[in-house]
């Protein structure tokens, strides 16, 4: 076993070269890991190894004033011993304490409970993933840190052209990347990616009036593709926080509300996904067990994952059991399509796993028939929820909490910001409620794109 | 490591060409079990160590870090944050800059508990949570999943400057936290319990008694069961320790952090002004003395400034805002000790610690008999807040007050409202006082590690419900 901390300074040029003499030397090292395990009685032994270089630049009130340059790597394993599980990570990569990992975490199987669900893909299960060329990028490893400046200037002023924005936080960074994972039953799957990635964070201010913060974010997998995105998330983010600025106070109802593809992801989705979990349905806390096939959600839903699109910033060729990965439809129509599996919970719900462990990777909600203009005048006074800052309680589908950065619309046109304005209601008292969606789209950050949706049945109270 | 750092420091930082150096050394070791429906879910040990280094050069800040605690590694590392620094100075060009001072720690320190939580065998640990998810599991036949997951985290750092902190400290973090689903004719509730300290074993069973929890946790999903929902709208309401708690961090502590204050926060030029009753007095600390355990206790920021108690608000004026040295040299005050970053790769950040209102002289049966309709909010649940003061936050389970009295236990809130309007509306705070967030972390970027609590206040607030 060799010692092979990065310690040279994150150098500009050879980023590419340098991730890739790093990862080879953690692929050995998690060989390795796998050798002392079986030396040491595990019965199967699952090994995570990651590395990364990154640059980042951070600016405050318009200014930058943090230049960062970090490198990282860490290792994971599983180990499984007479179906007890134990595991234990570090990100200090030396022998001893590759070893001494192996150790601990068979110390703690042997206190464990055992559990005859537990397993592991072999090498016929998980074949090595193809991989994706869109992820890497040699030009783009090598960025350096005058050109995030240059990049981030022009975004800066782009975004404070209106001398109401004020940003309290906008980074930027370009980072260069591995990932792998190996098994004692002969799985080895890595992949390697470059992202730049973006986030402004912020308020509008006009005089004694100050908005709520806001945030807006995106990414690129290169640099070439960078400049005219970043442009667009400076735009999105300056419209957002000016546009919240002097709000008023809605009426209290219950009725209709347009949900944002933000507030879809921040609320809808995550019902949603509980429900269709492996792990809900293991443990009896899906409402939706026994429901493949049937319609669960309005027929105006269809929901997909797209591991392998780089629309989505979490695209990955293998899932965290080290399966391949590949697009699957979970919801059609209102119809559940699968439950979202990993080896353990399909195991123990007597069914194989979709390669969905740490999934969805790149969701997609399919966009409807109506304009979302239409949608906007399905009431005299309509909400559109455009982020939901709250509490929600999955199992039941309660939720309640603030609308933020929430407009009211009168008549179909925009009546403005709402303050103090919350919303409260079921999810699956409405899930067949899901009026419309809308044909416009939109992706939120990196991994999530959805049209707007009407809902019925929220309680609205206005402050 | 101090010795290195120091070593390091002396050869290196503190020149006029080369600026201010600070090293940081951090390791973390954490266990971490989690049982539920019989079963070991989690069993996971992992340790993370590394130093990380921030240079300031004529206003420009460096960062960069190292997973190597070798001297060549550091030096490197430190090289790295000076180029960095000097980068951002290539295009912005040189900026006055000044660090304040305060009191630079050079104390060697090890909190309670750490040699406990260290001797003890993880077996100990890890069959503690095997056993509590038992008992929770069996004290009542309508729960039907019962989960219970244990935390420690043992911190070791070292805090060196150029400008003359030497410090270093060892701090055990240990947490309990317990949930009970329960289930009768197809309706479900939940139920959330949890403690931690700054401390030992010993320390975290007791505050609060482990035993209690279990029963309280069981307890409270079966009565849940059969509860109905609060009526939305503005109410007056008596908030439980854990929640005023929850308040004072999420609606007050974040506006009066001074990089939000900078960009514009709702606190902004209300020093010396009143933003709430004259019953209101809050603080922020990191040398909490009424319990002694509260998790936010660290004898020093990342910047190696000594931490003390720093008053937010003082019978219902503002009269500071929580500062790294930086921005307290901006506003021309003392650094209250509130740099904090989460691991060695992390560039510290202006962070609370332990927040809190301090106690009144009401008592609770008083302050219920004074409402003829309105709720006892307890048990806090996740929140946020905003540039502009709106807060929110998410409450266990609610009793409604009718005629002075406790009548009917409800099911979960959400209440929000805009910070200073809602404490001008505080008319009375009690004697009793609580730690009540030992399992909290604030997000902020980066997680930090924070406990909050109070006594019971009265006040109003909009609760969010269901409309008819």
């Amino acid at each position: 076993m060799t010692d092979n901390s990065i310690t040279t300074p994150v150098a500009n040029a050879g980023t590419g070269e340098a991730l890739r003499k790093t990862s080879a030397e953690m692929e050995s090292i998690a060989r390795e890991i796998l050798e002392h395990g079986r030396k040491k009685g595990a019965d199967r032994i699952k090994v995570g190894i990651s590395g990364s270089i990154t640059r980042r630049l951070v600016v405050e009130n318009k200014e930058i004033t943090l230049a960062n340059s970090l490198e990282d790597q860490k290792f994971s394993l599983v180990v499984h011993k007479d179906q007890k599980k134990g595991s234990a990570a570090t990100n200090i990569v030396r022998p001893e304490t590759a070893r001494k990992a192996v150790e601990d975490a068979l110390a703690l199987a042997s206190f464990s409970v055992a559990d005859d669900a537990l397993n592991m893909p072999d090498a016929t299960q998980a074949p090595r993933a193809k991989s994706l060329d869109f992820m890497f990028d040699e030009r783009t490893a090598d960025t350096t840190l005058s050109e995030l400046q240059e990049l981030m200037g022009q975004a800066l002023a782009r975004a404070t052209a209106d001398k109401r924005v004020s940003i309290d936080k906008f980074e930027m960074s370009v980072s260069a990347s591995f990932h792998g994972l190996y098994n004692s039953l002969g799985v080895a799957q890595m992949e390697t990616q470059t992202m730049l990635g973006w986030s402004f964070f912020g308020m509008g201010v006009d005089g004694d009036a100050v908005s709520g913060f806001d945030y807006d974010s995106g990414f690129a997998w290169k640099t070439g593709d960078t400049a005219a995105r970043l442009m667009a998330t400076a735009d999105a983010f300056a419209a957002k926080v000016t546009g919240n600025l002097h709000p008023r106070k809605a009426h209290s109802y219950k009725g209709l509300v347009v949900f944002s593809p933000r507030a879809v992801e921040e609320l809808l989705a995550g019902f949603m996904l509980y429900h269709a979990s492996g792990s809900a349905v293991m443990d009896g806390k899906s409402r939706w067990d026994k429901e493949t096939g049937n319609a669960v959600l309005s027929p105006v839903i269809t929901l997909r994952d797209h591991p392998h699109s780089q629309a989505f910033a979490g695209a990955t060729t293998f899932d965290g059991d080290g399966l391949p990965t590949r697009d699957h439809t979970i919801f059609d129509s209102g119809k559940l399509c699968l439950h979202i599996h990993d080896c353990y919970s399909a195991r123990r719900c007597k069914t194989t796993s979709n390669a969905m462990s740490g999934g969805p990777f790149g969701m997609a909600f399919a966009p409807g028939g109506a304009l979302l203009a239409d949608l906007l005048r399905s009431r005299r006074e309509i909400l559109l929820v455009d982020r939901f800052s709250g509490n929600t309680d999955a199992i039941k589908g309660d939720f309640s909490g603030v609308a933020k950065s929430s407009r009211l619309y009168v008549d179909g046109k925009d009546g403005g910001p709402v303050t103090e304005t919350m919303i409260a209601g079921n999810f699956f008292e409405f899930a067949k409620r899901i009026e419309a969606a809308s044909l416009e789209t939109e992706s939120i950050g990196g991994g999530f794109s959805s049209p707007w949706l009407l809902v019925d049945g929220i309680s609205v109270t206005g402050g | 490591m101090k010795a290195l750092l120091q070593k390091i420091v002396a050869q290196t930082g503190g020149d006029t060409r080369n600026g201010y150096i600070e090293l940081r050394y951090h390791r973390r070791q954490s266990n971490s079990f989690m049982a539920q429906r019989g079963r070991v879910d989690v069993a996971n040990h992992s340790i993370v160590e590394g130093v990380g280094v921030r240079a300031l050069i004529d206003g420009a800040w460096g960062f960069a870090a190292t997973a190597r605690v070798d001297e060549a590694s550091i030096l490197r590392a430190i090289d790295q944050a000076r180029r960095n620094a000097r980068a951002i100075l290539a295009s912005r060009g040189k900026k006055e800059s000044h660090l304040q001072r305060g009191k630079l720690s050079v104390i060697d320190w090890k909190g309670p508990g750490f040699d406990e939580l260290i001797a003890m065998p993880i077996a100990d640990k890890l069959g503690a949570v095997i056993n509590f998810e038992r008992r929770l599991a069996k004290s009542s036949s309508a729960l039907h999943t019962a989960r219970c997951r244990y935390n420690e985290l043992l911190e070791e750092k070292v805090v060196v400057t150029s400008d003359g902190a030497a410090a270093s400290a060892k701090i055990a973090l240990p947490e309990f936290s317990m949930s009970a689903i329960a289930e009768r004719d197809g309706e479900r509730s939940t139920s959330s319990r949890g403690a931690g300290v700054s401390g030992g074993w010993t320390c975290l069973y007791e505050h609060p008694s482990l035993e209690n929890v279990v029963e309280e946790t069981a307890r409270t999903a079966v009565d849940l069961l059969s509860a109905k929902y609060p009526e939305g709208g503005k109410k007056t309401v008596i908030l439980a320790p854990a929640v005023v708690g929850l308040l004072c961090h999420e609606a007050i502590g974040h506006t009066v952090e001074a990089d939000f204050v900078k960009s514009g926060s709702v606190a902004q030029g209300k020093i010396g002004q009143r933003v709430a009753s004259d019953l209101v007095t809050m603080a922020d600390t990191g040398r909490e003395t009424i319990a002694g355990y509260a998790v936010g206790n660290l004898p020093f920021d990342d910047e190696g400034v000594e931490t003390e108690t720093t008053t937010i608000i003082k019978d219902g004026m503002l009269v500071s805002y929580l500062h790294n040295r930086e921005t307290a040299a901006e506003f021309g005050v003392a650094p209250t000790g509130n740099a904090r970053a989460w691991l060695f790769n992390d560039e510290p950040l202006i962070r609370m610690r332990n927040t809190f209102l301090l106690p009144g002289k009401s008592s609770l049966a008083e302050m219920i008999a004074g409402i003829d309709d309105g709720y006892l909010v307890e048990g806090a649940g996740s929140g946020q807040a905003d540039s502009n003061g709106e807060f929110m936050f998410g409450t266990g389970y609610v009793w409604r007050i009718q005629n002075g009295k406790k009548t009917e236990l409800l099911r979960e809130a959400t209440l929000s409202g805009i910070a200073f309007d809602v404490l001008q509306t505080v008319d009375a705070v009690s004697s009793e006082f609580r730690w009540d967030l030992g399992t909290g972390y604030c997000g902020k970027g980066q997680p930090a590690k924070v406990d909050a609590g109070g006594p019971y206040i009265r006040c109003k607030m909009n609760v969010g419900g269901r409309q008819g």
